[in-house]
């Protein structure tokens, strides 16, 4: 991808010599590897070119090379209000956006691509692939079914659709997929599919032991370590799913579940300092999550903030009035606040949804 | 089987327990700080029949209860333990029964229950005792599936059933009890736990598990229901007064209770652990303007009724003391697996805080069901420490969780120098590395050697009875308190020493634990201070009667009545 864009230089005539040697010598610099020297020369172009969009782009890969996401952001945003058409430069944006764990923000510039250009394949598995991360997964299925025939071949592509379908509980159609897999061979993206179906259906001890055969056939799959940590939660403790919540961070930082599972542990544990980066990391991947923000609005009111936690319980119960354990904390905050008015108020609240909740349960017609 | 000492310290290496708890010098190995009284030893034969049935009923799976008391005033502690029976869904092929056993003063029982005529006929789950009419003698409820029961103490080694008289036949499923002196009009009134709504001729099954069988259905799916409060009318009578307070709106699954004061008002209080719903933290506020007692169920706002997540868990056992000496009384609760159990320090103004974190608590629970606890001094050392009895409700959860096992292990924490409880467990004993489906537990000196010793209520099994052997080297006395204008067990007393220096004080609080009482004497340990310098009973309203007590013995049980100080004393055997 990013390779492509040292072909996207273009011809240099109205420039003169010595700006025209300073671009080659960036781009030499860069192909072999020398990104700081590229990144300095492209600089020093752009300070007399300003407007040399494809510059700005090489410019752009090479800071995406050295890991400096926001830079590369931000000479990408300047390029596309440049050339809002170039060709790869939101795809490019989006792909800075999504190392960054911005998945919220690469989406929307993928939604625009995979609109202007529905036939781009990377284009929408990479859209298909942030639309999971953020949890949905029917807009992966929507995304990548009428793609389906044209990738039928394409492992990584089933495994996308087959994983979302699953979680979908479309499990039926999944398992299509995953037969389909499993036909390839014993893979690790197999066994991962079998894996999400029996967490699915609450085999928590299967689902433990086709993760494992999973991490173990391909421990950089992404999302592996995830499941697999969370079957482990469920079936031996915490200390075990962390580890691997961690080395899927260590594949990818802004792994959403694997940032919210250990810092939701964390913060059980009263670590709250431990638990607040990885809860951050987590909301920046999902922006408005109302999952962190309420892991988030909790530390605060353990360490004393009630005013703090007021404003994001608030803020949460307005956009999820039947969220009882925030409407809980709420309560809590304010009592501690001297606003017992509220904090009954908020209590009513707790019971009535307490109530709903026991009136839907099946002993309740037993008589 | 008795374990010799040989063979403890076999066991011990075995466990990898060469080392006694805090930091003692070395790797001496020692005895175990509690050793098992083997049937065979004590003649305690009785087993509990939990009635269990492929259907699965829930009822089967919450008992027995258990308790210490002295039932004919002898001065030595003897046990009751509670049996299933009778009911709507099972009707037993050989007779089922209760079981007291008369404490022979030389660490064997004898079985004197149909003398005493307390066998029951009802699906019994726990046991109260109290002595309601003040007439110095123990009476006991037993609550039950179905029909529960008061037997009045006749002073003479029999009961009789006085249920119907007295107006404390109370309906549906009650489960823990506790007797306490809410008005403080010197008389002990009585609060029921009640558990859900279990009534119908079909019982509502959950089908079945993931092994194909039936399996006991969380109690989430059946409706909530609310407790009972009693208060004593003085005659012999009781009136329930929960209508129209917070206790009779507050509907829950009470499996544990335990009556203490949570602000020092003088009042006493209930903190009531509920069944996946929340707990409830009932507040005694006094009399209201109309006359009518005023409950304020607070919990919520106090922090006990939720987990630190905001989510109802499923409480079970409860107790409360003054855990870091700060004269406030702290609150615990245990929860099922996956929970964690809670250690709630009292922040002095009617709110807690959840501290099981810093006291090795909420790890060493992760994976265990707990039920029977008690906070108590093991080792006379002047800290509260706490025991805890495990087990998890599914019999077949062995089948289909890699982790969390039908039977588990009591555990034991140690409160150290650093004023944190410490697992201890390890160091404990034999006993301690046992799996037991355990539930009820109390906690009682039956050989009065000062050093506490533990009963334990197993379901669908024998008792198992442990020998405190922690204590022997400590010095310490026992308080049998006996109120005259404040209700005659003084509960709500507070009691205060002094020794070496070091100032002490304890809540006289009741119930507590699951389905269970302990023994009510009061045992104070100094470590190895040579004296009590002093001791002060502040006896509860109505007389809240101040006695200060000195020229102390040591090493023995004294009986201390309000307003006249020790009038007799029995040594330490």
């Amino acid at each position: 991808m990013w390779r492509a864009f040292f072909l996207l230089v273009l011809t240099l005539d109205a420039i003169a010599q010595s700006p025209q040697e300073l671009v080659n010598d960036a781009i030499a610099k860069q192909r072999a590897g020398d990104l700081e020297g590229a990144v300095k020369g492209y600089r020093e172009f752009l300070k007399e070119h300003p407007e040399a969009t494809p510059i700005r782009s090489n410019l752009g890969a090479a800071l995406v090379g050295l890991g400096q996401f926001q830079e590369a952001i931000t000479e990408y945003k300047i390029a596309l209000k440049q050339s809002p058409s170039a060709p790869g430069l939101r795809l490019n944006l989006a792909l800075a956006y999504y190392k960054t764990g911005r998945i919220g923000d690469a989406t929307d510039e993928l939604v625009r691509v995979h609109k202007e250009s529905p036939g781009n394949s990377q284009a929408t598995v990479l859209l298909a692939d942030c639309y999971m991360r953020m949890g949905q997964n029917k807009d992966v299925i929507r995304v990548l079914r009428p793609e389906q025939q044209k990738h039928r071949d394409d492992m990584a592509f089933v495994y996308l659709l087959g994983t979302a379908l699953i979680r979908d509980h479309q499990v039926s159609e999944g398992q299509v997929l995953v037969d389909q897999i499993l036909r390839n061979g014993d893979s690790a993206e197999a066994h991962l599919m079998l894996g999400t179906s029996k967490m699915e259906a609450a085999d928590f001890a299967g689902a433990r032991e086709e993760l494992a055969k999973a991490v173990a056939l391909n421990p950089d799959l992404p999302g592996v370590h995830v499941l697999y940590g969370q079957a482990l939660q469920v079936t031996s403790g915490p200390e075990e799913a962390t580890k691997e919540f961690k080395s899927e961070l260590a594949i990818d930082p802004y792994n959403y579940m694997a940032n919210l599972q250990i810092g939701a542990t964390l913060r059980q544990e009263q670590k709250f300092d431990e638990a607040k980066p990885y809860l951050e990391r987590a909301l920046a991947t999902r922006p408005g999550d109302l999952a962190v923000r309420y892991q988030l609005a909790a530390i605060a009111l353990s360490e004393g903030k009630a005013d703090e936690a007021r404003r994001e319980l608030e803020s949460i119960v307005k956009e999820s009035p039947s969220f009882t354990e925030a409407h809980v904390s709420l309560s809590i905050a304010y009592f501690r606040l001297k606003r017992p008015t509220d904090g009954n108020r908020e209590k009513s609240i707790v019971e009535k949804l307490t109530a709903e909740a026991q009136a839907k349960q099946p002993g309740m017609k037993a008589r | 089987m008795k374990i010799s000492r040989r063979e403890w310290l076999r066991l011990a290496a075995a466990f990898g327990a060469t080392r006694f708890w805090g930091q003692q010098a070395g790797d001496v190995q020692r005895a175990p700080l509690f050793v098992e009284v083997p049937a065979s030893q004590s003649g305690i034969n009785w087993v509990h029949d939990n009635a269990m049935s492929p259907e699965h009923y829930l009822p089967e799976t919450l008992g027995p209860g258990c308790a210490f008391l002295d039932f004919d005033n002898d001065g030595w502690m003897d046990i009751f333990l509670v049996n299933s029976g009778p009911c709507d869904f099972w009707k037993p092929a050989k007779p089922v029964r209760n079981a007291l056993y008369k404490n022979n003063r030389d660490g064997t029982f004898t079985d004197v229950t149909e003398k005493a005529g307390v066998s029951g006929a009802a699906f019994g789950m726990g046991i109260a005792v109290g002595d309601y009419d003040n007439d110095g003698w123990p009476d006991i409820f037993v609550t039950a599936y179905g029909k529960c029961t008061l037997y009045r103490n006749n002073h003479d080694g029999t009961f009789t059933d006085v249920t119907e008289k007295a107006g404390v036949a109370t309906p549906g499923w009650t489960t823990s009890a506790v007797w306490f002196d809410y008005d403080n009009d010197g008389r002990l009134d009585l609060f029921v736990c009640s558990f859900v709504d279990y009534s119908g001729e079909h019982k509502f099954e959950c089908g079945d598990n993931k092994i194909g069988k039936k399996y006991y259905c969380i109690p989430r799916v059946f409706r909530p229901t609310a407790s009972f409060l009693y208060h004593n009318n003085g005659d012999g009578t009781f009136t329930e007064v929960s209508k129209g307070t917070d206790i009779a709106k507050a509907l829950g699954k009470g499996l544990g209770v335990v009556a203490t004061d949570i602000n020092n008002d003088g009042r006493m209080d209930l903190f009531v652990a509920n069944d996946t719903v929340q707990n409830f933290l009932f507040v005694n506020r006094g009399p209201g303007a109309n006359g009518k007692w005023k409950w304020e169920e607070i919990a919520l706002q106090a922090g006990v009724g939720f987990s630190e997540s905001g989510q109802a868990r499923s409480g079970m056992g409860v107790d409360a003391t003054d855990l870091n000496s700060s004269g406030w009384q702290d609150l615990f609760v245990a929860n099922v697996d996956h929970e964690m159990f809670s250690v709630y320090q009292n922040n002095q103004d009617e709110t807690f805080r959840d501290v099981a974190q810093a006291n090795e608590v909420a790890q060493a629970t992760r994976l265990l069901s707990g039920w029977g606890l008690k906070y108590f001094d093991y080792d006379n050392d002047g800290s509260v420490d706490l025991i805890l009895a495990n087990g998890h409700p599914d019999d077949m959860i062995d089948g289909y969780s890699m982790q969390v096992k039908y039977k588990e292990p009591l555990l034991l924490f140690h409160q150290g120098n650093d004023r944190k409880l410490h697992n201890v467990s390890g160091q404990a004993g034999p006993a301690f590395q046992k799996f037991l489906p355990a539930r009820g537990l109390a906690v009682g000196d039956f050989d009065n050697d000062g050093a506490l010793d533990v009963l334990i209520g197993n379901n669908g099994g024998p008792p198992l009875l442990l020998k405190n052997q922690a204590a022997k080297a400590e010095n310490w006395l026992g308080l049998k308190l006996e109120g005259v204008q404040s209700n005659r067990d003084g509960v709500g007393a507070r009691i205060i020493w002094t020794a070496g220096g070091r100032k002490h004080q304890r809540l006289k609080n009741n119930g507590g634990s699951y389905l269970s009482s302990h023994d009510p004497r009061e045992v104070l340990g100094i470590g190895s201070v040579p004296k009590i310098d002093e001791v002060e009973i502040h006896w509860p309203a109505p007389s809240k009667q101040i006695d200060k007590i000195t020229a102390l013995p040591i090493n023995r049980y004294v009986r201390v009545v309000e307003g006249k100080g020790i009038l007799g004393e029995r040594k330490g055997d």
